[in-house]
């Protein structure tokens, strides 16, 4: 199980924390980032086109700053980050996080269509009703009840040392020890 | 239909005193038949030892006879005055009135099939819905899943059915980070959070399945008392084709119900809980029945494992009724289908049920909950005792033997003829044989007076021949099972803990290797014992041949009886019929319905990589689960742990990670994030299905 997955972990040298690219191979993010949009279900040239020039915007910026790291790997970071700051401002949510994972879900799974139009700028028609009903809830709020363990009192535990140690209190022996320690 | 079943039953206050004085009288009398047979000389050691062992084993065998002829005449009595059926059957009942409160059905998973969970639970709402009532239902999937594969189908499932059902939501999910507490852990987690929304809570097993009808009518019961905190409907075992487990469902349709009918008759408000299959009142459960931990180590002392007899007892306890409803159907769960399996599940409970010695004489219990707990621990300390009378009768045989008669005392001058038992032995062995028969008869009887339910157990004579041929398989089985059980207590007693496996559910067969790894000590010890009773105690020796017979067949017994053929073949016999197959419910035809509607291949469908894989890789899947889970504040310990395993991951792939590490990488939004995107800026480009 997972072996293309190591397989593609692989593949990659992880940058080291202080590492940075000033420059970098456009095609081949560009290439990685077009791969990633078609498989978040943008499939239409003009939407992908729209979607790569902001990424790449984002990636030079980065690069700029000395902040790039792995190329590839912030191309896919930087369509995913456009995703999630559409879906932040389509349905005016506050960097709620919990929200935010079940808008990504709703629209990834296919329920809301014409969302990757509107995401590339290509579509006028506002989506935040249909992305609020097409979200799932996991659970309902909380309606929280105390349960506390009960108290169940068990026969005859320990009864041999509770035996012992009263009779060593009617002898004093307890006492003593006490003394003596 | 309700108001019949609410209705008190005459004398109901001398039900028990009748039942406990039945199974008194009936063990001394027989024990009265066996001292008479060895007491020919004073009483030895052994013999003391024997009749002791004998009186613990008759009480419980005796407390199960009579309450099969307790439930017998009370099906019979029931038969002349109202027809046993599924509720709602008989007259359309009024709507009940759910306005104001809502039950949860509750199904708390760990690593089960998921396509089996979600069909079952699929079925039930369909029948929920044909009843019209289904808006004051809401279910409720408590994973406790801990297989990374089998989390995130669930979640898969969960997401296909929420979007089918559509808004209110009414079908929720949740997978627990830590399983405390098993069972009762994630079912008491779910009133700490959600208990305030339900009035009542129906509990189900993986297996469980529940026509709509009885969902609704257990509500209404619930309603029509409200001093009434649980009610137990007795599952029906079904759905299962391998030889053992047709003959399992068979008995349990047929001797189940008068079995139900019995203890309904002396339990009357102090039933039991059997874990599943039942509705709670939510708060009072809340309240009462918190589960603390005993003191001591494992395996008596830790966590309660059969929570559901203590539950059953703390609600008792608080002043709640609890109780059994012998006369609802459509309540029914599946069994392990082959003998060695039904061992592994018997391993499971064997160290709660003995966890509840401990109980027995705590503070405050009623003295029925005190009962169950000493019945729950006799279940399976009944094996090791029948083990040791076994082994004492040899005993005391052999030391008989080597006595010869003396037939001249003193000055006598005519032989003195010794006494001879074999009568008294013989009406010993007879009435034991009734004890233990006699339900089965009864049984058939309950068939032959109602022509129209022999016909739904394949007609009184396919049920008759049903009912010999399990009873002699039964015999077989009978000395694998007391071996089998014997090694658990011993191995509980010698404080070895049992683990909490999954089971194994569905049909499957058992192999050569297999049988031979689980009953090749069953054979051996047949065959040096068969030797040593027949080279030492020759008359033993015939005795005892029926558990040697079931002991040294013990491997083809459990090999044959696990195909699945020869069930079917059975069947087809119009063998081991029950009613669940000779006129299937619609609620079971429904699950056989929606396990043949797998999961859709497709965007967010299984696609052809493990689920763990498309919930890292897919960004469809990983969505979904990420959605699932909490936003929760890191440490940087935690984020280099994480790292950690990705590394891991990296250099020595994912067989080198534990069930443990790879949930641990999809349990972190953070860590997930991390693994998404670095899988998709690795060289070769992931994609959808590969």
């Amino acid at each position: 199980m997972g072996e293309g997955v190591a397989a593609s972990l692989a593949a990659i040298d992880l940058p080291g924390a202080a590492s940075g690219h000033s420059a970098f191979d456009r095609r081949a993010a560009e290439r990685r980032a077009r791969g990633y949009l078609r498989a978040l279900g943008v499939s239409r040239e003009s939407e992908s086109q729209a979607l790569l020039e902001q990424a790449m915007k984002r990636m030079e910026l980065r690069a700029a700053l000395g902040r790039l790291g792995e190329p590839l790997e912030a191309a896919v970071e930087e369509v995913h980050a456009l995703l999630d700051q559409w879906l932040l401002s389509e349905l005016g949510l506050n960097a709620d996080p919990d929200a935010l994972s079940a808008a990504r879900a709703a629209v990834l799974g296919g329920d809301v269509p014409g969302w990757t139009a509107r995401w590339a700028g290509l579509s006028g028609e506002p989506l935040a009703e249909r992305i609020r009903a097409a979200r799932v809830t996991a659970v309902p709020e909380p309606a929280p009840l105390q349960m506390e363990p009960s108290r169940i009192e068990l026969c005859c535990y320990r009864l041999g040392l509770r035996l012992i140690a009263k009779i060593g209190r009617l002898l004093g022996l307890r006492g003593k020890r006490a003394s003596s320690g | 239909m309700a108001s019949l079943w609410l209705a008190p039953l005459p004398a109901q206050r001398f039900h028990r005193p009748l039942y406990f004085t039945l199974v008194v009288v009936t063990t001394l009398f027989t024990m009265s038949l066996l001292s008479a047979a060895i007491q020919d000389d004073g009483i030895s050691t052994l013999e003391f030892l024997l009749l002791v062992l004998y009186a613990i084993l008759m009480l419980w065998i005796s407390a199960s006879f009579w309450t099969a002829a307790i439930g017998f005449v009370r099906l019979m009595r029931r038969r002349q005055q109202v027809e046993i059926k599924a509720p709602g059957a008989e007259t359309s009942p009024q709507p009940l009135d759910q306005s104001g409160f809502k039950t949860a059905l509750v199904m708390p998973v760990y690593n089960e099939d998921p396509e089996r969970v979600f069909a079952g639970l699929r079925a039930m709402y369909a029948s929920l819905e044909e009843t019209g009532q289904q808006a004051g239902f809401e279910v409720f999937i408590l994973s406790d899943t801990r297989d990374p594969d089998t989390w995130i189908q669930e979640e898969m499932l969960w997401r296909r059915w929420a979007e089918d059902l559509g808004e209110p939501a009414r079908l929720f999910y949740r997978n627990r980070d830590e399983n405390r507490a098993r069972k009762s852990g994630n079912v008491a987690d779910f009133c700490r959070d959600w208990g305030g929304r339900y009035r009542y809570m129906i509990v189900l097993d993986a297996d469980s399945i529940m026509s709509g009808e009885t969902l609704v009518e257990m509500v209404r019961r619930m309603e029509a008392d409200p001093q009434l905190a649980l009610l137990q409907v007795p599952p029906i075992p079904v759905n299962r084709s391998s030889f053992f487990a047709r003959m399992l469902q068979f008995a349990g349709s047929l001797y189940g119900r008068m079995f139900a009918a019995g203890l309904a008759f002396w339990q009357q408000d102090t039933a039991n809980f059997w874990g599943h299959n039942a509705i709670l009142r939510v708060r009072p459960f809340a309240d009462h029945c918190g589960l603390p931990q005993l003191p001591g180590k494992e395996p008596f002392g830790g966590e309660i494992l059969s929570h559901d007899f203590v539950e059953a007892a703390l609600l008792a306890r608080a002043g709640w009724k609890v109780q059994l409803a012998y006369d609802l159907g459509g309540s029914y769960e599946e069994i392990p289908p082959t003998l060695i399996d039904y061992a592994k599940r018997d391993r499971r409970w064997c160290q709660g049920n003995l966890q509840h010695a401990r109980l027995v004489l705590a503070h405050g219990f009623k003295p029925l909950s005190r009962i169950h707990f000493a019945m729950g621990v006799m279940s399976y300390a009944a094996s090791p005792l029948w083990l040791l009378f076994l082994v004492a009768t040899g005993a005391e045989a052999y030391f008989k033997s080597l006595q010869s008669p003396v037939y001249f005392f003193g000055h006598n001058a005519l032989p003195i003829w010794p006494e001879s038992y074999v009568v008294e032995m013989t009406t010993v062995l007879w009435v034991t044989l009734i004890i233990l028969f006699l339900p089965k008869i009864l049984a058939l009887l309950l068939l032959a007076a109602d022509p129209q339910e022999a016909r739904r157990f394949g007609g009184l004579r396919g049920a008759s021949l049903s009912v010999l041929i399990e009873s002699l398989l039964s015999v077989l089985l009978a000395p694998v099972l007391m071996l089998f059980q014997s090694k658990f207590v011993a191995a509980i007693l010698l404080r070895t803990a049992v683990g909490w496996p999954t089971q194994q559910r569905g049909d499957h067969q058992t192999g050569i290797l297999e049988a031979m790894g689980a009953h090749g000590i069953h054979t051996l010890i047949a065959v040096v014992t068969g030797y040593v009773a027949y080279v030492y105690v020759p008359d033993f020796f015939w005795w005892f041949t029926p558990v040697l017979v079931g002991l040294a067949l013990s491997i083809p017994v459990s090999i044959l009886t696990s195909r699945t053929s020869l069930g079917l073949h059975a069947k087809r016999a119009g063998l081991f019929l029950t009613p669940a197959e000779t006129e299937e419910p619609p609620v079971l035809k429904q699950l056989d319905e929606q396990l043949g509607d797998a999961l859709p291949q497709g965007v967010c469908g299984a696609g052809t990589q493990p689920p763990w894989t498309a919930a890292m890789v897919e960004p469809c899947i990983y969505a979904l689960h990420d959605s699932l889970l909490h936003d929760k504040p890191s440490s940087r310990r935690g984020r280099h742990v994480l790292e950690g395993l990705i590394f891991q991951l990296q250099d020595d792939g994912a067989d080198s990670l534990s069930i443990r590490e790879k949930r641990a990488l999809l349990a972190h939004r953070e860590g997930l994030h991390l693994l998404h995107t670095r899988l998709w800026s690795g060289t070769d480009l992931p994609g959808p299905g590969g």
